[in-house]
């Protein structure tokens, strides 16, 4: 009886395995495809991505590539894109950390109102803003920099931002900051010390959010800047569109490149940025 | 947590370091010399056919006028994104000081503001005589010309006259019927008649098949009318012809420009619609399509016959200024960029048609040749739907016709669903 149980235990759990690669063969598959498909129409002609998209190139066409750093000048754009949505992220983090922190362990007069007012931000749409944020930037006379970008996307962030981290530290157990006040740790200390290192998988979740949304941004991109020294890549791929025509297998080529970086350093960080975004979730 | 905090720091100093990331400081230094200098944000640029011909003119213009005028293009690649720039910068009234203006009746309702500068003086001398007078008249609102009337275009029928050799076509059919029998032989040939699309955000090669028809059934004004005239549904009725029976490829319902532009390019298809910018495209991607191409009126419909659909693409414009020296240089670099030598040098190099008088040289392209002679033997021009229409019902019209091909809609209903649009 016991070998016919074990006999079963084995088959279900061959069966689970059977199971488990299937469902991972196609989710890999699902994510891996469109990929190959991009790297694959990078190569193509247009017309032959027009009639047959999913067949191999004829003669791979390796003068896309050269296009594509050619005309939209790649390189720059790649540093202003990291340098931009590096610092907007940095930013929003201290300022919705200290805004979370406040509204969610903290009370004092119109705390609820003053938060809705933050969180209503959340509704609404950033095409609504052009005018106020064109003209604000103008008249701080930052119009056509970095810091256009980095301040615009850093507000447009805040309150969703906030809506995370607020959301998170509430939930931290407040045994932890009495403790420390009875240690005598200050206002500033509970922050930094206490609360801010708990958080960190909330800050992982709102700094990703934060840093791709400024990493693709476009409008914005485009309203608030003209000289291409300091555009981004968003704006360096839509080189290859214009008002009739678009160049499609270069577009893919410039795509393919501006992924390259990211892709290595995640193959040569990916230890550390996996133990960076699980370590916090095990202390709380 | 701290190296978090270092590198960020690190960053913010670099940013702030930086020289070049800091507001274009060498621009007003030009200004403090006495140079003038004037922005101009432009989609010419990248991949745009004109890209080329407007920054050769653009070096020689700031050559010509060294220590006096500089104009510094502003590259915008995207052209939907670059109207939203244009219109955000004149609702906060800060307008360029040079920019492509948008001949649509949005973009037209600046010119009741003092944003715009005004070129009716210049227009009132010899200046004029530069260009096609009609598109002035559209470029003038209640007395004022606040926009340079710039690139036009006219979408006729391409047709590859070798595809219809093959099926014993001697000549484009000059009516309906005759082009539905021409049909029949293509197809007898293995050869798809015509190229329709029910995708991308208008429908462009089967919109502009409507605007044509719609021209034949009620001549120049036939767009005028609302859409509740009987006229629309009869023009949906011949439309819907061109996508029975085999007139059309299988993936023209939901397909775009790519499929429509894509099958006549294969040769899969031989007959086509489109503007002159698709003329370098045609060139280099399908030359023997290329030389086989010849243009012509749509097949008479109705009542009228050998019209065109033809438009204002873009305009040139400037911001008003009070300073007598920016407006004479901003003047003197639409006069540069109107000079018929000029133009004529975009219009070889781009295969742009321009609303400026100037003849082709020898060596122009042949096809770009054919859009001149169906202009100037076009009966009458009128715009296409999407000159008429606000762009929701444009955006629907895509919607509309794939349903009404589909038999889900009869021509009727496909009408009611522009009409709910509007």
């Amino acid at each position: 009886m016991s070998i016919v149980r074990t006999n079963d235990q084995g088959k279900a759990q061959v069966l689970g395995n059977i199971a488990k690669w299937i469902v991972l063969i196609f989710f890999f598959t699902f994510t891996f495809i469109p990929l190959l498909w991009l790297l694959i129409s990078s190569f193509k002609t247009n017309l032959e991505l027009q009639l047959k998209p999913f067949a191999m190139p004829k003669i791979w066409q390796f003068t896309n590539y050269a296009n594509a750093v050619k005309i939209s000048g790649l390189p720059r754009l790649f540093l202003n894109s990291i340098m931009i949505s590096t610092v907007s992220t940095g930013l929003t983090m201290i300022v919705t950390s200290m805004a979370g922190f406040v509204f969610s362990r903290e009370r004092f007069p119109f705390r609820q109102g003053l938060l809705n007012l933050i969180l209503a931000g959340v509704l609404v749409p950033i095409i609504a803003l052009m005018a106020p944020y064109f003209r604000l930037t103008n008249a701080l006379g930052i119009y056509d920099s970095i810091w256009a970008l980095i301040f615009t996307y850093t507000a447009i962030n805040i309150p969703i931002s906030t809506f995370l981290l607020y959301g998170f530290m509430r939930t931290l157990p407040r045994e932890l900051e009495e403790a420390a006040i009875m240690d005598g740790t200050g206002f500033v200390g509970r922050y930094w010390r206490i609360i801010l290192p708990l958080t960190k998988p909330g800050m992982v979740t709102a700094g990703t959010f934060v840093f791709l949304f400024s990493w693709n941004e476009f409008i914005y991109a485009m309203l608030l800047t003209s000289r291409p020294a300091v555009r981004t890549l968003q704006l360096g791929i839509r080189f290859f569109t214009s008002q009739f025509f678009t160049d499609y297998t270069s577009m893919f080529a410039a795509i393919v490149l501006t992924m390259l970086p990211t892709i290595i350093i995640y193959i040569v960080l990916h230890e550390q940025i996996i133990k960076g975004m699980t370590s916090g979730a095990l202390k709380g | 947590m701290k190296s978090i905090v270092r590198g960020l720091a690190l960053l913010l100093i670099i940013a702030i370091a930086v020289p070049v990331f800091a507001n274009g400081g060498s621009d007003a230094a030009m200004e403090e010399t006495g140079e003038i200098v004037l922005s101009f944000p432009t989609f010419w640029v990248g991949q745009d056919s004109k890209s080329g011909p407007i920054a050769t003119l653009l070096e020689t213009f700031n050559n010509e006028n060294t220590g006096e005028i500089k104009v510094l293009l502003e590259p915008n690649p995207d052209t939907d994104g670059y109207r939203d720039k244009i219109n955000t910068q004149l609702s906060s009234g800060r307008a360029p000081d040079i920019f492509v203006f948008n001949p649509d009746p949005t973009t037209f309702q600046y010119y009741d503001s003092d944003i715009l500068m005004d070129f009716t003086d210049e227009f009132s001398g010899s200046w004029r005589g530069n260009f096609v007078e009609s598109y002035v008249v559209d470029s003038t609102k209640n007395g004022a010309t606040k926009s340079v009337p710039f690139e036009i275009a006219i979408t006729p029928i391409w047709y590859n006259a070798d595809l219809f050799k093959k099926a014993g076509i001697s000549e484009f059919p000059a009516t309906m019927d005759e082009f539905l029998a021409a049909a029949d032989k293509l197809k007898a040939n293995g050869i798809v008649p015509t190229s329709q699309m029910t995708g991308g955000s208008n429908a462009w090669t089967s919109m502009l098949w409507y605007s044509h028809i719609m021209g034949s059934l009620g001549g120049p004004d036939a767009m005028k009318k609302p859409l509740t005239d009987p006229i629309y549904a009869e023009a949906a009725t011949v439309l819907k012809k061109l996508y029975s029976d085999g007139n059309t490829t299988r993936d023209a319902v939901g397909g775009d420009a790519g499929v429509s532009g894509g099958h006549y390019m294969a040769a899969d298809t031989a007959v086509f619609i489109n503007g002159p910018w698709y003329i370098g495209r045609i060139r280099g991607d399908a030359p023997e399509v290329h030389a086989a191409t010849m243009l012509s009126s749509a097949p008479k419909v109705g009542e009228y016959e050998g019209n065109q659909v033809g438009f204002m693409l873009s305009n040139l414009a400037a911001a008003n200024t009070d300073d007598p020296r920016r407006r004479a240089a901003v003047v003197k670099f639409m006069k540069f960029i109107t000079e018929p030598d000029n133009v004529k040098f975009i219009s070889e190099s781009a295969g742009s048609l321009f609303a400026i008088k100037y003849e082709l040289g020898a060596d122009a392209d042949p096809l770009q040749r054919e859009f001149v002679r169906v202009s100037s033997e076009a009966t009458f021009v009128t715009g296409g739907l999407h000159n008429y229409f606000p762009v929701s019902v444009i955006q629907e019209f895509g919607q509309a016709l794939a349903a009404l091909v589909l038999d889900e809609a009869t021509p009727e209903e496909f009408v009611q669903m522009l009409i709910d649009a509007q």
